[in-house]
C-alpha cells in the first residue's frame, strides 16, 4: 500500500502517454465486455429457458414454408402437450421504423400459459383476450414508442399484404433481467381474418407452432411423436427446444462463438503489446532512476513489483473506463443491439462480464509489464549511474 | 579526528578490481588495501579514470571486486548474496551523487522518505524521519517544492537528506560538489562536515576539488589503482 503513490506518480508522469494507452484499453474493453456480453446473456436465455419445456414447430423445409392452422390443433392433442398456440412472425413496419420490432401473431389466451416468465396484470389480459384488434406489448417497446393503454398502433404489413390496426389492451412485464420486454402479441384470428379477406395464400397458415410440455421429461417423447405424425403430411415439421430455436438465428451469422472469441484474443493480444510498448518507452526513459532506487536498497522483485504495479494501474483504469463504464451506459440507457428482434431479449451486461472485464484488464496489465519490469529489473545499477556520474 | 578512529568502519583487504572491454583485461585497483575508521571524513581525489567511482560501487556493494575482501561495518560484502547486499545498503549506506538523482515526479519529502519505505515504519514515523532530515539540511520548509523549484544546492541538500534519513553509518559521496557554483558547493561541504562532527557519519567523499578535499580529515590520491598521500597543495596550484 505504502508504494501506491510511488505507483501513481509513475502512471501520471507522463500524462498524455498513459491517458493514450488508457483510452485503448478502455474502447477495446468495451468492445470485448459487448462481445461477451451477448455470449454470456445467450447462455442466460439459454438456462432460464431450460425450465420452461418450451418447444417450437416448424417446416421441414425452415421458416419460410408455413404450416397449417390444424396443424396446432393436431400438436395439442400429443400427449405430454401441456399448451399449444400459433405463433407468427408478423414484421410490420411502424411509422418510419427500418428494422421491425418483434410482433406475433397468437392466441391470447395461451400465449401467456407458455410465456410464463411474462407478467401481464390480470385485467389488461382479460381486455385482451376480448378485443380482437387488441395486443400486449412489453414494457420496454412501450416506453421507447411512448405507448399507453388504449392506443391504436398501425403496423404496416410488409410479409404479408396486409396493414393491422391494433389497440395497446396490456402492457407486460418480465420476471428475469433477460426476459424480452420489446415484443408485441396481437391475435392470430385478426391476422387470418384479413388474409381470408383478400383470399391470400397465406390463410389458414402459421409460420410455427409454439408449446409447452408438460414435463421436461416429456419433451423428447413429445418432439418424436409431433413430427412422426406429420411426416407424411403436405407439411410435414421440424420440432426443436426453444433454445435450439433461438441458436438456429444465431447460427446464421455463422459460428459466433468462435468468431467472438477469437477477435477477443486478437484484440487483447494487440492491447497487450501497445500497453508494453508504452511501458518500455516508459522505462527507458528512466534507467537513472531504476538504477537510484536500486541503489537505495529497492531488491528486483520490489523493482518488478513498481513497474507490473503501474502497468496494472493503467489497464485497471482502462477496464473500469470499459468494462464497469460499459455496465453503466447499459444500466441507464436501453440499447438494443439484437440483430434479430424477439430472438435475443433485450441486451445488457451482465455483472459477471462486467467483472470479468475488469480481471482481464488486470491479466492485460500484468502481461504487458512483464518485459518492462524485468527489463527494469536487470538494469546494471553502475551502468544506470554511469549514465549520468 | 574522531576518538574511535582506531576502529575501522571500511576494510579493503587486496582489493583488484578489473574491467573487460573485449577480452582486452583493464585493470582498475591492484591489490588495494586501505582503512577507514568510523567517524571518519575522508576525501578521495585522482585523474578521471583512476578508479574513484569504481572504489565506491565496490565499498556499496553495487559492484564485486575481481579478487581481495571488503568489510563494511563488520559485514564481509564478498559472502552476501545480491539480494542480501541490497538489504545491507539501505541499512547501513547513504549515497550521494553528483548530479542528484531526486525523483522528478515526487515532491522533496517524497524523495526523502523512499529508503524508509523499505522499513517497517509506519507513515506516521516515516514522516518524522522525513521532517527531521529536511530540517537537518536546512529545508524544513521546501518539502513540498518538487526538485525543479527547486536551485541545485537546494536540490543537492535534498539528496543529502534522502541519504541520512535512514541514520546510516556510512555516507558515499561521488562528487557531491561537481554541479554547483562556489556558494552552493560551500553550504554542502559544511552540512557534510555537520553531519560527521554532529552527527559521527563516517564520510568517503570522491572529488576532483582540493578546497573540497580539505574539509576531509584524510586526503587519499588514486593513481594507477594504488593509494598514496596527496599533496593538496600541490594539485590546488596544478588546477
Amino acid at each position: 500500500m505504502k508504494f501506491l503513490p510511488l505507483i501513481w506518480k509513475n502512471v501520471m508522469r507522463n500524462e498524455l502517454r498513459s491517458l493514450f494507452t488508457c483510452m485503448s484499453i478502455a474502447v477495446s474493453l468495451f468492445l470485448v465486455t459487448l462481445l461477451y456480453a451477448y455470449m454470456a446473456m445467450q447462455a442466460e436465455i439459454a438456462e432460464n429457458n431450460k425450465g420452461q419445456n418450451r418447444l417450437m414447430v416448424m417446416h421441414q423445409s425452415g421458416l419460410t414454408a408455413l404450416l397449417p392452422l390444424q396443424h396446432v390443433d393436431r400438436v395439442r392433442a400429443v400427449e405430454g402437450v401441456k399448451v399449444a398456440t400459433a405463433w407468427n412472425w408478423f414484421g410490420g413496419k411502424y411509422k418510419d421504423d427500418r428494422i421491425p420490432f418483434a410482433q406475433f401473431a397468437t392466441d391470447p389466451k395461451l400465449v401467456f400459459q407458455i410465456l410464463d416468465d411474462l407478467v401481464v396484470p390480470p385485467d389488461q389480459l382479460a381486455a385482451f383476450e376480448r378485443d380482437r384488434t387488441g395486443c400486449v406489448v412489453g414494457t420496454k417497446i412501450a416506453a421507447e414508442k411512448g405507448w399507453k393503454l388504449g392506443d391504436k398502433i398501425v403496423l404496416k404489413g410488409d410479409i404479408y399484404p396486409v396493414d393491422l390496426e391494433l389497440t395497446v389492451r396490456g402492457i407486460y412485464d418480465g420476471k428475469t433481467e433477460s426476459a424480452d420486454r420489446k415484443m408485441l402479441f396481437f391475435n392470430w384470428l385478426y391476422l387470418d381474418e384479413l388474409l381470408r379477406n383478400r383470399r391470400e395464400v397465406f390463410a389458414g397458415m402459421t409460420g410455427t407452432v409454439f408449446l409447452k410440455t408438460e414435463s421436461t421429461d416429456d419433451i423428447p417423447e413429445v418432439m418424436r411423436k409431433i413430427d412422426s405424425q406429420f411426416a407424411s403430411s403436405d407439411a410435414p415439421t421440424r420440432t426443436m427446444t426453444e433454445q435450439a430455436f433461438r441458436q438456429m438465428f444465431t447460427e446464421m451469422l455463422g459460428n459466433v462463438r468462435a468468431f467472438i472469441r477469437n477477435t477477443a484474443l486478437a484484440v487483447v493480444f494487440s492491447l497487450i503489446c501497445v500497453a508494453a510498448n508504452g511501458m518500455a518507452m516508459a522505462l527507458r526513459e528512466r534507467t537513472r532512476e531504476v538504477a537510484v532506487l536500486r541503489s537505495i536498497g529497492f531488491g528486483r522483485i520490489l523493482v518488478m513489483s513498481l513497474v507490473l504495479g503501474e502497468a496494472v494501474a493503467i489497464a485497471v483504469v482502462g477496464g473500469v473506463i470499459g468494462s464497469l463504464g460499459g455496465k453503466l451506459l447499459f444500466m441507464l440507457f436501453d440499447i438494443t443491439l439484437t440483430a434479430i428482434p424477439g430472438m435475443a431479449g433485450g441486451f445488457y451486461i451482465p455483472w459477471s462480464t462486467a467483472l470479468g472485464g475488469l480481471a482481464l484488464a488486470v491479466a492485460i496489465g500484468l502481461a504487458s509489464g512483464v518485459v518492462p519490469a524485468w527489463q527494469a529489473a536487470r538494469v546494471s545499477v553502475v551502468d544506470g549511474l554511469r549514465k549520468v556520474v | 579526528m574522531p576518538n574511535d578512529a582506531n576502529v575501522a568502519l571500511v576494510e579493503l583487504r587486496d582489493v583488484s578490481k578489473d574491467y573487460f572491454r573485449d577480452e582486452i583485461r583493464i585493470p582498475v585497483l591492484a591489490d588495494t588495501s586501505l582503512q577507514i575508521a568510523r567517524g571518519e571524513f575522508v576525501a578521495v581525489m585522482g585523474p578521471s579514470g583512476s578508479g574513484k567511482s569504481t572504489l565506491l560501487n565496490l565499498v556499496s556493494g553495487l559492484d564485486r571486486p575481481t579478487t581481495g575482501t571488503i568489510i563494511v561495518d563488520g559485514d564481509d560484502l564478498g559472502v552476501l548474496s545480491e539480494s542480501q547486499i541490497t538489504r545491507w545498503r539501505a541499512r547501513h549506506l547513504g549515497i550521494i551523487f553528483q548530479l542528484y538523482n531526486l525523483i522528478q515526479v515526487l515532491t522533496a519529502f517524497e524523495n526523502v522518505e523512499l529508503p524508509l519505505l523499505l522499513t517497517p515504519l509506519s507513515r506516521r514515523q516515516r514522516a518524522e524521519h522525513v521532517r527531521s532530515a529536511l530540517r537537518i539540511v536546512g529545508l524544513g520548509d521546501r518539502m513540498d517544492h518538487y526538485p525543479r523549484q527547486l536551485s541545485g544546492g537546494q536540490e543537492q541538500r535534498v539528496a543529502i537528506a534522502r541519504a541520512i534519513v535512514n541514520d546510516p553509518v556510512l555516507l558515499l559521496a561521488d562528487e557531491p560538489t561537481g554541479n554547483l557554483d562556489a556558494s552552493a558547493a560551500h553550504e554542502v561541504l559544511d552540512l557534510l562536515v555537520q553531519l560527521n562532527a554532529e552527527f559521527h557519519k563516517t564520510i568517503i567523499m570522491v572529488t576532483h576539488d582540493p578546497k573540497a578535499a580539505r574539509r576531509a580529515h584524510r586526503v587519499l590520491h588514486l593513481e594507477k589503482g594504488t593509494f598514496n598521500h596527496a599533496d593538496i597543495d600541490a594539485l590546488e596550484a596544478a588546477r
